[in-house]
């Protein structure tokens, strides 16, 4: 017996097929894990991607989802290594007991083993770092189209978090089979890690079944684990398709809200041209900065409005008038339920939105909702963006802002306080904005004219047509005017927060992937060590599509069984992390049930490749 | 019964190479031709790499020949397919294993009746058969025994019965009593000889004088060719 790491090396070089697939799928699920970490970052959680665009509101859901993304990413990652690591160890049960049983001391072959752990360990770590940047390298540059390397200390964490677990969980059988007999070791019973106990006796069931069920009880612990690793998985991929497909329709939804169908804009066209760089913003676009909104020449007059009110096609009016101005954060108190404190709520933060000021009665496009929008009896009231809810209304540990409700605060703007009545996600400004009323916004700015008029084209008239036909109306009155049709830069916006969303849904095809090449090991290892087995029945008189049915059995059974506590546990998470009042239609329904099903049968086929493989292989081959 | 009929076992000019790593190839058989007659108890021997498994193997279906032609019981296996080898075995041949090659996760009585199943047997024919089998090879009492609890010899006679589950009219046997001691081995002879008795062919591999007395056909074999041939 040759001495030192020689012996292990050797060992390792012998085991040719098991080394590879253990040190491939380690290295599967290091790197997997690293890329997706790196990707999610670059996504929000953190990193830059999304920061200048989008409103905070919408970034705030992205970062709450890839968050739990993360966190599922990661509990993948660390079952798939603590699984092949045990799996790889159990399987040396009998040449520990061989060696044991031809004289060598125990610690000595325990060495020997910690050595080929040790070994596998780093090697498949170290190599999961390595295609972890890889992936990452060639996804920024063939998305994003630029690398920048982001939260880069997520590579030691994750190599030595994996390191340390891969040790942890194949130390476990080996300490285990150390303390046992030579004898106990090189038992059948012990053989691959099987229990001794036999409880399953029934024969009731076909033969096939019989081998497959009796194989996978067997195995208890292997069984239970790949079941744990395909549940996560399936739970990876119900929350990200379900949530991310459910939140995409929703925030599309709110997008649409912003500028509806069927909706025009008159105004000057300097001032048309900045509200357009104000929508894009949620994309690209950036607005001209130094902007002078508070122009008397802007305002639209009101025989102009009186001229497009005339025309059959206009069915209704909606004038604004948007400022770009200072707001500030005003404080309130509430009462604690149980100890009847009075608490203070919010602070005395400031910033600066747009403010637009809208007549209630004949407003047309509003993005979701959170509370209410302002109605017609409403006076001193104001409704406010996602972002502006997110950076002047949140709780603040370093303010020491403990209790956070925009809802029971006001805002105040031009030295007039307005209560807040509700929440709106609006694209632009990227969600800086807050709606007052129109009469007291004209009141506290000196400013007697909208500047800009949204009017709503009846649905039965042409938009394209209406645009020419108002052009000729309001310029005839006032040739700085302009008429503006905001649906291309929508379905932009639109579009964008789509992609967003797909990038996001790609992640768990990453995950799949992996889950899939892993029930592939998996299945390869438990074939192998009952490939003498299957010879066996082979030579009897089996057909090769007896043995294949009785491996697929048994990769169904611990597939669907994933599937089905992983989809459960999946749509219990989705629903603790969805936004509240989800859009969801039956078409959504039926794209998230196609998606979790095309990873089931994804999985399920890939599984069935070492079935085939099985299948093909000559008997004496098996029986070797 | 005509001469063609009478014969269970027809080989013509059987060859089997196999191509090793490094592109060489050895031959395993070669030239094999002969006839074994019905009934007849054949002892095939000979040195260690000689070829005994590797005919074995071939006259039950397992393997394929290279080259050459096989009948065993009236049915040509030469160049047939995987599914008709696999019912030809499960009809024709019982073939015990010098390993035992028994299914770890099944019961010895299941291990007995698995290749019954296979036949579609109805389950009363199968039970009946699987306990005259049990009772003949001295095992009535661990038919719900799993084999990693059967010593050596137990799992061995559970082979014979597992063999002669399907009443096969060749059974063949690869070194069956090897790892045997001397009071199971003269068990497993007498199994053997009975069987012949009943009329059907055993054909043994073995390196061991004991068997070789009971034999009415020796076939010894060097380096894949016959040495001798002797009735």
């Amino acid at each position: 017996m040759n001495s030192g790491a020689g012996f292990p090396v050797n060992d390792l070089f012998r085991r040719r097929f098991q080394t590879g697939l253990a040190i491939t799928t380690l290295t599967l699920s290091v790197s997997s894990t690293l890329f997706l970490l790196f990707f999610i970052s670059r996504l929000g959680l953190g990193g830059s991607f999304s920061a200048k665009t989008l409103t905070l509101g919408l970034n705030s859901i992205f970062s709450q989802f890839n968050f739990f993304l993360g966190g599922l990413i990661f509990l993948v990652g660390i079952v798939l290594t603590s699984f092949i690591v045990f799996l790889m160890m159990t399987q040396r049960t009998r040449d520990f007991g061989l060696i044991k049983a031809a004289g060598c001391p125990n610690s000595l072959v325990a060495g020997y083993f910690m050595t080929e752990l040790l070994t596998l360990s780093f090697i498949g770590c170290s190599l999961g770092l390595f295609f972890g940047f890889i992936f990452d390298y060639a996804t920024s540059i063939f998305i994003f189209s630029e690398y920048q390397l982001v939260n880069w200390w997520l590579a030691p964490v994750i190599f030595i978090v994996f390191l340390v677990l891969a040790i942890f969980f194949g130390l476990q059988p080996i300490f285990k089979v150390s303390k046992m007999s030579a004898a106990a070791a090189l038992s059948q019973a012990k053989y691959f890690g099987l229990s001794d106990e036999f409880s399953f006796k029934s024969s009731r069931i076909k033969l096939g079944w019989r081998i497959a069920v009796r194989s996978l009880f067997r195995r208890k612990t292997a069984t239970i684990r790949i079941i744990l690793f395909l549940s996560v998985v399936f739970a990876l991929l119900t929350v990200s398709v379900t949530g991310g497909i459910v939140a995409k329709d929703t925030t599309n939804d709110w997008l649409g809200n912003s500028v509806s169908d069927g909706i025009v804009a008159v105004a000057d066209s300097n001032f048309g041209r900045q509200y357009e760089l104000l929508l894009s913003k949620f994309n690209s676009g950036k607005e001209v900065e130094d902007f002078n909104y508070t122009d008397p020449e802007l305002g639209v007059k009101s025989d102009v409005i009186d001229a497009i009110c005339l025309m059959t096609f206009v069915e209704s009016v909606d004038p604004r008038l948007i400022v770009y101005g200072h707001v500030k954060e005003i404080a309130n108190f509430t009462v604690a339920e149980d100890s009847m404190q009075i608490l203070p709520v919010g602070d005395h933060r400031e910033g600066d939105c747009l403010v637009i000021g809208v007549d209630p009665q004949n407003i047309d496009n509003v993005g979701a909702m959170k509370g209410r929008f302002l109605s017609s009896n409403d006076s001193l009231t104001a409704v406010i963006g996602d972002s502006v809810s997110q950076s002047m209304y949140s709780p603040s540990p370093s303010r020491y802002v403990v209790l956070s409700d925009p809802l029971v605060q006001s805002i105040q703007f031009n030295n007039t306080n307005f209560q807040i009545v509700g929440l709106c996600v609006d694209p632009l400004n990227n969600g800086f904005v807050t709606y007052v009323p129109l009469e007291k916004m004209m009141a506290t700015t000196g400013l007697d004219r909208p500047n800009i008029v949204f009017i709503k084209i009846a649905d039965s008239y042409p938009v394209d047509r209406a645009v020419e036909e108002l052009k000729n109306i309001v310029q005839n009155v006032d040739s700085s005017l302009d008429v503006f049709d905001f649906r291309e830069i929508v379905k932009q916006n639109s579009d964008f927060l789509s992609s967003i969303w797909s990038i996001i849904l790609f992640l768990p095809v990453f995950s799949l992937i992996s889950a899939s090449l892993c029930i592939v090991g998996y299945l390869m290892l438990s074939i192998e060590e009952q490939r003498h087995e299957f010879g066996a029945l082979r030579a009897i008189g089996a057909k090769p599509r007896v043995i294949f049915s009785i491996s697929v059995i048994q990769s169904a059974s611990v597939i669907f069984s994933g599937f089905a506590v992983g989809t459960s546990l999946g749509v219990i998470i989705a629903l603790m992390i969805l936004i509240a009042d989800p859009v969801v239609t039956s078409s959504s329904i039926a794209i998230i049930i196609c998606w979790i099903l095309s990873g089931l049968i994804g999985i399920f086929l890939l599984s069935l490749y070492p079935s085939f493989k099985l299948a093909k292989t000559s008997i004496l081959k098996l029986l070797s | 019964m005509s001469e063609e009929e009478n014969v269970m076992v027809r080989t013509k000019d059987l060859e089997k190479t196999y191509t090793v790593s490094d592109g060489k190839t050895v031959v395993g058989l070669e030239d094999l031709t002969f006839d074994i007659p019905r009934g007849s108890f054949v002892v095939i021997c000979g040195p260690s790499g000689s070829g005994k498994t590797t005919l074995l193997n071939i006259l039950s279906g397992i393997d394929r020949p290279t080259k050459g032609e096989v009948q065993v019981n009236g049915q040509d296996l030469t160049g047939k397919d995987e599914d008709f080898l696999a019912d030809f075995r499960c009809l024709h041949t019982g073939f015990v294993f010098q390993a035992y090659n028994l299914v770890s996760t099944l019961t010895v009585a299941e291990n007995i009746a698995f290749p019954m199943e296979w036949l579609r047997k109805t389950p009363q024919e199968i039970e009946t058969r699987v306990s005259e089998l049990l009772s003949s090879v001295g095992l009535a009492d661990r038919e719900n025994h799993f084999p990693s609890q059967l010593s050596g010899g137990e799992q061995q006679r559970v082979a014979f019965a597992r063999a002669l589950a399907n009443d096969p009219e060749l059974i063949l046997a690869d070194e069956p009593t090897g790892n045997l001691d001397s009071k199971n081995a003269e068990r497993i002879l007498k199994v053997l000889q009975e069987l012949k008795e009943k009329g059907k062919t055993v054909i043994v591999s073995t390196h061991e004088k004991q068997v070789r007395e009971f034999a009415d056909i020796v076939i010894t074999l060097k380096n894949g060719r016959v040495v001798t041939d002797s009735e």
